[in-house]
């Protein structure tokens, strides 16, 4: 093997449980967003872009679509000779069956991954994220620093700081103290779940929390306080622009909803950092005589017959005439029917609404089409 | 139909109608639905047919055709086995719309000695149609002809079926015999050899004149004419862009037109056919237009019966008026402003 100065570990096995049942039969990194992407493309287009060319994806909750779409990594152009994309699946060893336990217990168990490229330093990202950020420069601002660890953070509203881990740092950005969702935050500086290790440091913090039965296995939980309590140089790297966590079905809409602002932070325009993604292959979109479009993001492939309004609407959807699409998300193949409203709502990929069905929040919550709404719209059609 | 089929597609062909929009590039490469090149169309037949290996000989600006193709991956033609062959020309001055030259063959004999397909498929690279070769290749063999040659209505497609061992006599006698083409064989009537025709009726369209290319696009938002030749089954392959979904912004009113990705639009679009990564600026009105990749038209512009090609700037308040008969055709990489056709 070619050895590499950084190898990032992908962690793309949780299952977002908030999403309810956007995720039940795939992971959390898969689940569609922005009309034609599905979030874990953001963490491998930044890799991509950011010339990181060798990334272990770790896999387990559901990951049979995961698995083929990332394929070879070809879309991200990944798939390179020395390195590229490597899905990395818990697996069995002698008597038992070792299941990622937690996010350092995932990377712990493919040690031998990392050690066959002897890299200096180790990248670890969440599949979990939708951003727009240069690793590259993070690696440089960690060899400047000569940290041991650099963990990259974002301002959050102060309001909102007690769901996250809090980091406080010393003027030279040295971390200090690191709490876990506080109840009364000192900073707003929360941890973005990306950290670059060095590649000894990871090793033995792993291979130490390894035998601590009391552990969670953990890199905000046990990883982070143990290098703190050692005094390592743990430094904090201050990341400005459009980061969001897309755990909750509100928290997912409410990001497909910020990217149709005119001035959108999160620029999916930007020639020079693209978010690659498989693509679907469809003619471009159709909209009809009778449809009406306004300020909304629609991929190729649809058939536009009705009005859409301040939506987003992925590859192949078709929607009816006569039917008003509203502040909603409609994902791939899905089939909205003739003379139907929908408002504030995210339609699964798929989804067949019938002929005139009305969809619209009564107390402003987004509603996300469920199998047993549809079981319900269709015995009433 | 694996190994038994071979895809030769003759890329040589020049339309003087459509100079306008192949000074850059062959005609194989001519951007059509928004999306495609008019290649893809034939190209991705060939795959989807299941064929292999498919080898096409490129003449005079094949940079583009090139670039647009690859190694063939995005039609799965990157095989280590067969895959995609590439033969340009070494010959500078013969016909140009000769389909399936023999003289070009003949100067990449060793492709068909190395292929092991039993019949070959010879196609142009200029007919817009989504066709499943499988049928085709049933009737040929049952029918025992020597030569199928497709027609539509009665008109030829200049697409033939042959024997690869009978097309390698031919090309291989071609001094002897006086056949320079594949059209050559079947128009004469004094040889041994048995043509057939097999009648074609699914959606077909050759693309010779810039009066055609613009009423066959417009003809796609004719929501027949669209479900005819995308067809989920057989897809329509061509070269992936990664370009986000198209983003409509305050302003925007679009009616009965194709769009594809990668456009911010903010003007008026009505009739007509917007490639990938086509900017529309406020107060806009863009109708019964055909607008290639990388387009930016500005603010209140009015373009009626325009053909832009790729890579154009319109500035702010441009006035651009042609017919359906005589589109107004802007070429490639140019700017126009709305001084300079005053």
């Amino acid at each position: 093997m070619v050895k590499k100065t950084c190898v990032a570990m992908l962690l793309a096995g949780g299952k977002g449980s908030r999403l309810n049942e956007l995720t039940k039969d795939l992971a959390k990194p898969a689940v569609p967003f922005g009309g034609k992407y599905r979030i874990i493309d953001f963490a491998l287009s930044n890799c991509a872009n950011s010339g990181i060319d060798t990334v272990g994806v770790l896999t387990q909750y559901q990951p049979l679509l995961l698995n083929s779409y990332i394929g070879i990594g070809s879309a991200w152009d990944l798939d390179a000779k020395d390195g590229g994309v490597t899905v990395l699946p818990p697996y069995s060893e002698d008597s038992e069956v070792k299941w990622y336990t937690g996010t350092a217990s995932a990377i712990y168990q493919n040690l031998n991954y990392l050690t066959q490229y002897q890299p200096d330093y180790v990248l670890i990202l969440s599949g979990d994220h939708i951003y727009k950020m240069n690793y590259e420069s993070m690696l440089e601002y960690h060899m400047e620093k000569k940290a041991d660890v650099t963990i990259s953070l974002i301002q959050v509203p102060w309001d909102e700081a007690s769901r996250f881990g809090i980091m406080n740092t010393s003027e030279d950005m040295r971390i200090v103290e690191f709490e876990e969702k506080p109840t009364n935050p000192k900073n707003n500086l929360a941890s973005m779940g990306i950290y670059i290790f060095n590649w000894n440091i990871l090793k033995e913090y792993l291979e130490m929390d390894a035998k601590r039965h009391d552990s969670s296995h953990d890199f905000g939980k046990n990883i982070i306080p143990a290098l703190l309590e050692d005094q390592r140089k743990l430094f904090a790297y201050p990341f400005k622009g459009y980061w969001k966590d897309v755990g909750t079905v509100e928290s997912l809409w409410e990001a497909n909803m910020d990217l149709l602002a005119e001035d959108c932070e999160l620029d999916l325009f930007d020639t020079s950092w693209r978010i690659y993604s498989v693509n679907p292959n469809q003619p471009p979109q159709y909209i009809s005589s009778d449809a009406v479009v306004k300020e909304s993001l629609i991929n190729e492939g649809c058939t536009i017959e009705g009005e859409i309004e301040h939506s987003v609407v992925f590859q192949s959807v078709s929607v009816g005439t006569g039917s008003i699409v509203k502040d909603s998300v409609v994902m791939p193949d899905a089939i909205v029917g003739k003379d139907c409203f929908i408002e504030k709502t995210i339609v699964p990929s798929g989804v067949i609404i019938p002929d005139g069905t009305v969809i619209r929040s009564m107390d402003n919550e987004v509603i996300l089409v469920t199998e047993d709404m549809l079981s319900e719209l269709h015995s009433a059609y | 139909m694996k190994r038994k089929l071979l895809g030769i597609i003759d890329a040589t062909t020049y339309h003087e109608d459509l100079e306008d929009l192949l000074t850059h590039r062959s005609l194989a490469a001519l951007p059509f639905a928004g999306r495609y090149r008019i290649i893809d169309f034939v190209l991705s037949n060939m795959v989807n047919s299941g064929i292999r290996s498919v080898a096409i000989f490129p003449k005079m600006q094949y940079r583009s055709l090139m670039d647009h193709l690859g190694s063939g991956k995005n039609w799965d033609l990157n095989r280590k086995r067969d895959g995609l062959f590439f033969f340009p020309s070494a010959i500078v001055s013969s016909d140009y719309n000769k389909i399936g030259s023999f003289d070009l063959f003949a100067a990449n004999m060793d492709y068909f000695y190395r292929s092991t397909q039993e019949y070959a498929i010879i196609s142009n690279c200029f007919t817009v149609f989504n066709m499943d070769f499988h049928p085709l290749l049933d009737w040929h063999i049952h029918s025992g002809c020597d030569i199928t040659e497709i027609h539509q209505n009665g008109r030829s497609l200049e697409l033939y079926l042959i024997k690869t061992s009978l097309l390698m006599k031919l090309i291989e006698t071609r001094h002897q015999t006086g056949y320079s083409c594949m059209r050559d064989v079947v128009q004469d009537l004094h040889h041994e050899y048995s043509v057939c025709h097999y009648e074609y009726n699914g959606y077909a369209v050759m693309i010779d004149s810039i009066e055609n290319y613009f009423s066959t696009s417009m003809d796609l938002l004719e929501k027949d004419v669209w479900r005819k030749l995308f067809l989920k089954e057989q897809p329509i392959l061509t070269k992936v862009k990664d370009e986000p979904p198209t983003k409509y912004l305050n302003g925007s009113a679009v009616k009965n037109s194709m769009i594809a990705n990668g456009g911010l639009i903010s003007g008026t679009v009505e009739n007509s056919i917007i490639s990938r990564g086509v900017k529309i600026g406020k107060g806009t009105v863009i109708k019964n237009c055909i607008i290639m990749q990388k387009c930016q038209i500005e603010e209140n512009c009015y373009l009626d019966s325009v053909i832009l090609d790729k890579d154009i700037k319109i500035e702010a308040g441009t006035k651009l008026i042609g017919t359906e008969k005589s589109p107004y055709v802007i070429r490639k990489g140019t700017k126009q402003g709305a001084l300079m056709n005053s």
